[in-house]
């Protein structure tokens, strides 16, 4: 009976001692199914000890999971905002293999940011500086620049590229456009060199005459009529030069044109065809399609300037037997005047730059013809002051377009 | 991607790649400077273009020295082989390309001391040509080192368009000899530099053509290697 008894003790304990390990067990492989895979299998409740020790794992793993995110996130925006920076940015490591490059750096270089990493910087930034600025830096790591001229379609730009080191080996590339910089530069010395030029070149000519006269067999009848009349031309091309540079300067300083003077611009057309006339001397046939757009408010003036400079520019450069047409007409509510001929166009690439002062597509023939070398910045600061806005079309060899397009509200 | 038991013979294949690409930026900077310098009035950069050409002889030299120096010393086979094939090929056209543009340099030479004439027109047709041809050059050596044979394909395309500006040019000088004979030299000058352009655009579509033929190889190798991703993108 006793016996019996311890028996069916013993037996039950065996059974709940069973249960127990079981339980461990499982909580046990619970545990390292987590260990392997976090995210699959989630951790149970856990009973005694274990609820304990699976409540603290999942708390030290959401506080991890949290700092991690917050770290990513950190990381995402630092690169969002190297993306978007307007400079061109590329990690080099140090064989000078790209690593890794930012949008702007992509268009720079025309580079594509997926398959480019991995790829020598020189094999495809191939210019002789990059070489050059690349070797130098690799023989001594310290921050060096240089001047990279970059770009395809006909379309140049100067980049100012700076290497720097990085972390512990890696090499920093930044990329900054200095395209506007340079043509600034060079516009401001251009210019004065350019104006100091165009007035001493008619200034030789004439002292050169003039030593003639001075010398001990000064000319006469003839002769001295004719160093008389070219004398006459050198000084009238000054003249016409320091006119256009007064123009342009009272055009700079002055304030707004005036609005109530109203200006008759088939009438101003019409005066312009017959001076046009008589610069052509003939060897052109000079029309006015269109006058319809009637009258216009604005400075009479400067008008006159702007629109006569376009024509006269048509005369001089267009072939004799060449056909100039002129048309005043509203488009799209805008008063526009437009010319047309059939000269000698002017190449692509030439026509963002032709407003610059004394810009030239070929200098020695725009002295031949005449030019000042400011009409169309004449042109370009009197449409600016009457808030309209020019438009040049050509093709090379076929002839050109110039379009004045003026504000609706200056129809008189 | 695939690499020798020697290491060596990598770090030389690499050599090779990398003096390829750099004899290639020489030559698209002597074709800038030349395209820069016709019709213009910098005789500095015209006497500048002619004097390089010689480092661009010198590179050609070079650049087939080490060809035969690994065709000699590790008797490459497939892909190696027709690598190094490809790029001696590619080193004879980027020379000729060099001799075209000091040809086009000495063109510019002579419109320089000569005048123009009345050939502008045409002289700044060349010049609009002969940039479309440095962006077809500057694409072929990108595509080269990207061993894209897609990008070497449109270059091959584009290639129609120069030969056709190169004839339009021609038809119209033929017009400018006949209405007036006294043109007739200049107007010869100028179809001669038409000309090179027209060949420097053949000679990048040569090297186009051996562009497909690395990539091809290397297409072939990944299916023989079973690569299948690589070879189901490759295969576009």
């Amino acid at each position: 009976m006793n016996a019996a008894a311890l028996a069916l003790l013993l037996l039950a304990l065996a059974g709940a001692l069973a249960i127990a390990l079981a339980l461990q067990i499982r909580q046990r492989n619970a545990l390292r199914d987590w260990l392997i895979a976090p995210d699959l299998h989630p951790l149970p409740d856990g009973r005694g000890v274990w609820y304990e020790i699976f409540s603290r794992l999942r708390k030290t793993r959401k506080q991890e999971q949290l700092r991690r995110a917050e770290l990513g996130n950190a990381l995402e925006r630092f690169r969002l905002a190297v993306q978007s920076l307007p400079e061109g940015v590329m990690l080099l490591d140090t064989q000078m293999h790209i690593e890794w490059l930012n949008d702007a750096a992509c268009r720079q270089f025309a580079l594509d940011a997926v398959r480019d990493p991995g790829t020598l910087a020189v094999q495809l930034i191939r210019q002789s500086e990059f070489r050059q600025l690349i070797d130098s830096y690799r023989a001594r790591p310290v921050k060096q620049s240089t001047l990279l001229r970059a770009g395809s379609n006909g379309e140049e730009r100067v980049l100012s590229v700076t290497l720097l080191p990085f972390a512990a080996t890696g090499t920093l590339l930044v990329a900054t456009d200095v395209t506007e910089q340079v043509r600034s530069e060079l516009g401001q010395r251009d210019f004065i060199a350019n104006v100091s030029h165009e007035l001493r070149t008619p200034l030789t000519v004439i002292t050169g005459f003039l030593e003639q006269f001075n010398g001990d067999d000064p000319p006469t009848g003839e002769m001295a009529r004719r160093f008389h009349r070219l004398m006459a031309e050198q000084a009238e091309r000054m003249n016409r030069l320091i006119a256009d540079l007064l123009t342009l300067s009272s055009l700079e300083s002055s304030g707004q044109p005036p609005r109530d003077e109203v200006i008759d611009v088939p009438a101003l057309l019409e005066t312009l065809r017959n001076e046009a006339l008589a610069l052509s001397a003939g060897r052109h046939a000079i029309d006015i399609t269109d006058s319809s757009a009637g009258k216009l408010r604005g400075s009479a003036d400067e008008l006159r300037s702007a629109f006569g400079n376009l024509v006269f520019n048509a005369v001089r450069y267009t072939p004799a037997g060449g056909k100039i047409t002129m048309a005043w007409r509203l488009i799209d509510g805008q008063p526009t005047f437009a010319v047309t001929d059939t000269g000698i166009g002017i190449p692509p690439e030439h026509i963002p730059r032709l407003t610059e002062r004394f810009y030239r597509v070929d200098k020695g023939r725009s002295t031949a013809v005449g030019g000042t070398g400011l009409g169309l910045a004449i042109v370009k600061h009197v449409l600016v002051r009457h808030g309209g806005m020019l438009k040049i079309d050509s093709v090379p060899g076929k002839g050109s377009i110039f379009t004045v397009a003026l504000p609706a509200d200056r129809r008189a | 991607m695939h690499e020798h038991i020697f290491k060596r013979f990598d770090a030389e294949l690499d050599d090779i790649r990398a003096r390829i690409t750099q004899m290639g930026g020489l030559v698209e900077e002597q074709m800038r400077a030349a395209m820069t310098a016709l019709g213009g009035e910098d005789r500095e950069l015209i006497e500048l273009v002619i004097a390089r050409d010689a480092g661009v002889d010198q590179m050609e030299l070079s650049i087939d020295a080490a060809c035969a120096h690994i065709i000699a010393r590790r008797q490459p086979t497939a892909i190696d082989l027709r690598m190094i094939m490809a790029v001696s090929k590619i080193v004879t056209d980027l020379e000729r390309i060099g001799d075209e543009v000091k040809k086009i340099a000495k063109g510019a030479r002579k419109i320089f001391e000569q005048g123009m004439g009345g050939c502008l027109t045409q002289v700044t047709e060349i010049r609009y040509v002969g940039e479309r041809v440095l962006d077809m050059l500057h694409d072929v050596l990108d595509a080269f080192v990207r061993v894209d044979a897609d990008a070497a394909l449109a270059i091959i395309r584009r290639d129609k368009e120069v030969d056709e500006s190169f004839r339009s040019i021609v038809r119209q000088l033929v017009t400018f000899m006949m209405e007036d004979p006294r043109t007739i030299s200049t107007a010869l000058d100028i179809i001669f530099i038409a000309r090179s352009v027209e060949r420097i655009g053949d000679h990048t579509k040569n090297i186009a053509r051996d562009v497909i033929f690395i990539a091809k190889g290397e297409d072939v190798r990944h299916t023989v290697l079973g690569k299948q991703g690589m070879e189901g993108e490759n295969a576009q």
